[in-house]
């Protein structure tokens, strides 16, 4: 009596999957793990990128022998070489120079024309790095100038150096026919000083001489004494050593039991003591071995006796107005008792070394940069202006070239995240600034500025986002007409998708410099208007029923929007009458007295106000941050199941009581997703931070002071940045740090997410 | 302990109402009257409006956009629409348990005692003993007793609803609505349920919407039989059951339905 089914419902075929289901099943797997593999391939290839980068930072020197060559059987008074340390040079006693070429390891010996047929012994010698001028001192008591004068010329295409040196005349130095113990030369250009140390009879003494260069009119002039001066009374003890800057204006003098004397040129031009100090007072044993200027001339290392090693600078101490050194680096002792110290023109580097021992060093970072037991036993070594090669001559009279592969000696975890004491600083800081104005100029590459700028722009930017996202949020979803949040959630949307260059421009141009003529405006306004707000939701409860009963609910704006907005503008009108009366105080400028919030700002706090500040920056950021805050969270709060608050709302519980006790918690994890989105926008924002801020790396939490992000860093600086430079793989650093922290912001995010959705999970 | 005095037999008055969502009309010219202390039972066939009227006893429609609805409904005298009436309170008096558990994602305990907070108590002792009280009312106290602290959604289905249950009752409300209260229970819970109905009727008036007919004999007064968003008849349980007076109602009473 059953109707027959027909044969598609009695077909054995209805049970099997399709062939097109199963492959289309099979491919997309495929397609979505090779997908999902790219993916991470993508981000992990970009991290090795960086990391790569990265490393070579926190590489130490690579020092590897290259050649060694005898040296006649002679007595050196000196070690020298050229930028490139190709042909270096020994000065014997007879006043001939000896070169060494590296490239075939000969030597050969130039006489240099003093243009004085008498022979003399040269006793001393000293470099001047800078103008590549050697002074020597002799047993006589006289003293000449000479230079190299190395050329780099390409024979063949392949470079070679040639020499070819010249010399001043031997003149009369000081004591007359003293043996010259020890000579320094200082040379400004302007200003010229030699200093020689002299010994006669067992009685030692210091006399410099001051020449100013005439400029006649056949172009290249003369130097012509200026001054001679006997220095011997100003340092106490005996002295052993001198040096002079290469600005020529101050003598600084070690004596035989370890003092050290500096001693300045005044305006009048005499010699006058500026400090005495003994660097290794301290120790048992003061004497000092080695001495020497750092490259810059403002800071002065020393090696004791025991091998303990020093570096004092010149700072003006805290509070005090003349500059005198201090001692701001300590580095590790030596075994031996060091005999030789050398500087490099290129950066804060030296290599203090006795017996076998040799030690490359970072003044400014306190680092190691290579240290070792030669196979030899050093007498002398030179580093050459290229710091590229290290040369050792030996006490067997062999020459030494070692290749010195460092590119980046200014770098390492100390100089990048510790606090340093850099030259001329009265206290150990973190520091930013990559370029600066003289040559001699040392790079700061501390990234905790930025990393504290990043924080304090996100800070800001957090304070002022957060509230009013979620409030925002908060209110769309769970009291504003229905109707209305759905022209509200779409616009958040588009403003989450405007480009920050545009909000950054409109920082910059706009509201920078409003902002700045009206921050008593603003204080009232942000103090008035949330009062003003609460105030209202508070009055508007108390009203009776029969007048609320017009509004409905959801609609309650329409009534609140234009109170507020008056209110507002009755607020920030009052701003410049709450100026005169509240924020008086002396203009610095003229000395009246006047109402202006900009130097009332500095006088009662002390902190700085620029108009480009964090105020501006965290507003503008702000209004990067919130519509990502507010779509993420008004989503989740949304999605929160209707039947828990109809079931929260039969309980008798309000709406504001049900949003708070429900539907915040149950929606907890979504907002707080949405509020680490936007904590990693704020972070990683880059357009805003470069225009609204002067972009100034400075350490505070003023908010009317700017700042300096890593990536607003990375933007300004890495046009400027010369390919693998330390600065360039500095900025690589700030990239991958970012990288990291983002990476951190987002695992910590992912597993508070994780808690808060298993704790508030919704059936 | 007194008799309490006879209630008034029109305690909830509803009055020619009609229930729009939006363009459809849900309800139709509603007029009855549900005594005060007793069990008044909803039934008839899914889509009928029974929900949609419980609802409308403590204005949760009022959340539901775009619905309106013309006509009254007083409770005790006074019209739940009159605007000297605050909602939350109106709400306060009478408790609600839904067709679906709806259990807050909190703990069993905070459950029970929402209904104290958003009230304002939060004295340790009144919470604790409304807790032990509600769960014992209902049936849920052996089974949920050591675990007070654990997530309400750790829960069975059925202890979930008998949860809602007990968080109906935590305030002592005046009226109680039910929809469908037993529809995820086992018999034996719903024993229960239906004990805790007999025990609350003495201080409650009760309503419950029912698909089950043994469930509507057994333990309501009076029984009203509702057909496409109108109310077909509405009398006492034992007659509707016995001796319909409509047709329809017959018919869907014996099962000879749709
Ligand atoms: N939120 C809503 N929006 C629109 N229409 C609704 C809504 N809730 C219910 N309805 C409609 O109103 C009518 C009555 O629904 P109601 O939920 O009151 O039925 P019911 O009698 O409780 O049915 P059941 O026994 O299946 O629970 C149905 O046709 C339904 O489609
Ligand atoms: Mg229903």
């Amino acid at each position: 009596m059953a109707t027959p089914l027909p044969s598609h419902a009695t077909d054995r075929k209805r049970f099997e999957t399709g062939v097109w289901t199963l492959w289309t099943d099979r491919l997309m797997t495929v397609v979505i793990k090779f997908g999902g593999a790219m993916v991470i391939t993508a981000v992990f290839g970009i991290f090795l990128f960086i990391l790569f980068q990265v490393f070579p930072l926190f590489l130490a020197a690579r020092v590897t022998e290259l050649k060694s060559v005898p040296l006649p059987d002679a007595k050196f008074t000196i070690l020298g070489v050229d930028e490139w340390g190709a042909k270096p040079f020994l000065v014997k006693p007879d006043g001939k120079m000896l070169f060494v070429d590296f490239a075939t390891g000969k030597e050969s010996a130039v006489p240099v024309d003093f243009g004085d047929s008498a022979p003399h012994e040269i006793t001393a010698a000293a470099i001047n790095k800078r103008e590549q001028k050697i002074a020597v001192g002799t047993a006589d008591g006289k003293y000449a100038l000479v230079s190299p004068d190395y050329k780099s010329v390409a024979v063949d295409g392949v470079p070679s150096v040639s020499a070819s040196p010249s010399a001043s005349a031997f003149k009369d130095i000081g004591v007359p026919g003293a043996k010259v113990l020890d000579i320094a030369y200082g040379d400004s250009g302007a200003q010229k000083l030699v200093v020689v140390l002299q010994e006669m009879d067992g009685k030692k003494s210091v006399s410099a001489l001051q020449l100013k260069r005439k400029h006649s009119l056949l172009g290249k002039g003369a130097d012509e004494i200026a001054g001679t001066f006997d220095l011997t009374a100003l340092i106490p003890g005996r002295p052993d050593n001198i040096l002079v800057p290469s600005t020529g204006d101050g003598v600084v003098a070690t004596t035989e039991d370890g003092t050290v004397t500096y001693l300045g040129l005044d305006p009048e031009g005499k010699f006058q003591p500026l400090q005495s100090f003994r660097p290794f007072g301290d120790l048992g044993d003061a004497r000092i071995a080695v001495a020497d200027f750092l490259f810059g001339d403002v800071s002065l290392i020393f090696g004791a006796v025991g091998g303990e090693n020093r570096v004092f600078s010149l700072f003006y101490p805290k509070g005090g107005s003349v500059r005198l050194f201090g001692q701001t680096h300590e580095f590790p002792k030596l075994a031996c008792r060091p005999t030789y110290l050398v500087t490099t023109l290129r950066n804060k580097a030296f290599l203090i070394g006795g017996r076998n021992e040799a030690s490359l060093r970072y003044a400014t970072t306190e680092a190691i940069r290579w240290q070792a037991d030669l196979p030899f036993t050093a007498t002398n070594a030179v580093i050459s202006g290229k710091y590229a090669r290290i040369l050792f001559l030996d006490d067997e009279r062999r020459l030494h070239f070692f290749a010195l592969d460092d590119p980046h000696p200014d770098s390492g975890w100390k100089a990048l995240f510790g606090k340093i004491w850099y030259e001329g600083a009265s206290e150990k800081k973190w520091e930013w600034q990559s370029t600066g104005g003289s040559d001699d100029f040392e790079p700061k590459y501390s990234l905790i500025p930025l990393i504290f700028g990043t924080m304090k722009g996100t800070l800001y930017a957090m304070i002022f986002a957060v509230p009013i996202a979620l409030l925002a949020a908060l209110y769309t979803s769970q009291f504003l007409d229905p109707r209305l949040r759905g022209i509200v959630k779409p616009t958040m949307e588009i403003m989450a998708s405007l480009p920050s260059v545009v909000l950054g421009f409109l920082a910059a141009i706009y509201i920078a410099p409003l902002i700045e003529r009206q921050i008593p405006s603003l204080l009232l306004v942000t103090v008035g208007l949330p009062i003003a707000a609460a105030a209202f939701g508070w009055f508007w409860s108390e009203l009776p029923i029969q007048l609320r009963k017009f509004i409905r609910p959801g609609t309650e704006w329409l009534v609140f929007i234009p109170i507020l907005l008056g209110l507002g503008w009755i607020l920030w009108s009052l701003g410049p009458a709450f100026e005169s009366v509240a924020f008086v105080t002396t203009d610095p400028g003229t000395g009246k007295k006047v109402a202006d919030f900009r130097y009332w700002w500095p006088a009662v706090t002390g902190a700085s106000f620029d108009q480009r500040n964090s105020l501006v920056v965290g507003f503008m950021m702000g209004f990067a941050v919130i519509p990502i805050i507010f779509t993420i969270a008004e989503d989740a709060l949304s999605n929160v199941p209707g039947a828990l608050k109809t079931a929260s709302m039969a309980c008798g519980a309000s709406r504001w009581q049900t949003a708070m006790r429900i539907v915040v918690p149950t929606a907890s994890a979504g907002i707080f997703s949405g509020l680490m989105i936007g904590l990693g926008r704020a972070v990683g924002e880059t357009m805003i931070v470069v225009m609204a801020t002067g972009n100034t790396p400075i350490m505070e939490w003023n908010i009317f002071s700017g700042m300096r992000t890593l990536s607003a860093n990375i933007a300004v600086e890495l046009p400027e940045a010369p390919h693998a430079s330390t600065l360039y793989r500095t900025l690589f650093l700030g990239a991958l740090l970012l990288f990291l922290l983002t990476f951190a912001i987002n695992t910590l995010a992912e597993i508070l997410r994780q808690h808060l959705r298993e704790k508030y999970k919704t059936v | 302990m007194n008799e309490p005095a006879p209630g008034k037999p029109d305690y909830i008055k509803i009055q020619d109402f009609s229930f729009h969502y939006g363009s459809k009309q849900a309800l139709f010219d509603i007029r009855m009257d549900i005594p005060e202390r007793e069990v008044t039972a909803f039934i008839g066939p899914s889509g009928c409006g029974k929900s949609t009227l419980l609802r409308n006893l403590n204005r949760m429609n009022d959340l539901i956009e775009d619905t309106r609805s013309e006509g009254d409904i007083f409770v005790n005298g006074q019209s739940i629409y009159d605007p000297h009436i605050e909602v939350i309170s109106l709400r306060k008096r009478i408790g609600m348990v839904f067709q679906k558990s709806n259990p807050f994602p909190k703990s069993i305990y905070e459950n029970i005692v929402y209904p104290l907070r958003v009230a304002g108590q939060n004295s340790r002792a009144v919470l604790d003993e409304t807790v032990e009280r509600s769960l014992k009312g209902a049936a849920l106290w052996d089974e949920a007793k050591d675990r007070l602290h654990e997530s309400a959604l750790s829960m069975s289905g059925g202890q979930m609803q008998r949860l809602c249950i007990a968080r109906a009752i935590a305030n002592r409300p005046e009226i109680l609505l039910m929809d469908e209260p037993c529809s995820a229970l086992d018999p034996i819970a719903t024993v229960k349920v239906e004990e805790l109905i007999h025990e609350l009727k003495k201080e409650f008036t009760i309503v419950i919407v029912t698909h089950n007919m043994q469930q509507a004999t057994r333990c309501s007064d009076k029984t009203g039989f509702f057909y496409l968003g109108k109310l077909i008849e509405f009398s006492d349980t034992q007659k509707i059951f016995s001796n319909p007076a409509k047709k329809q109602t017959e018919d869907y009473i014996t099962g000879r339905f749709g």
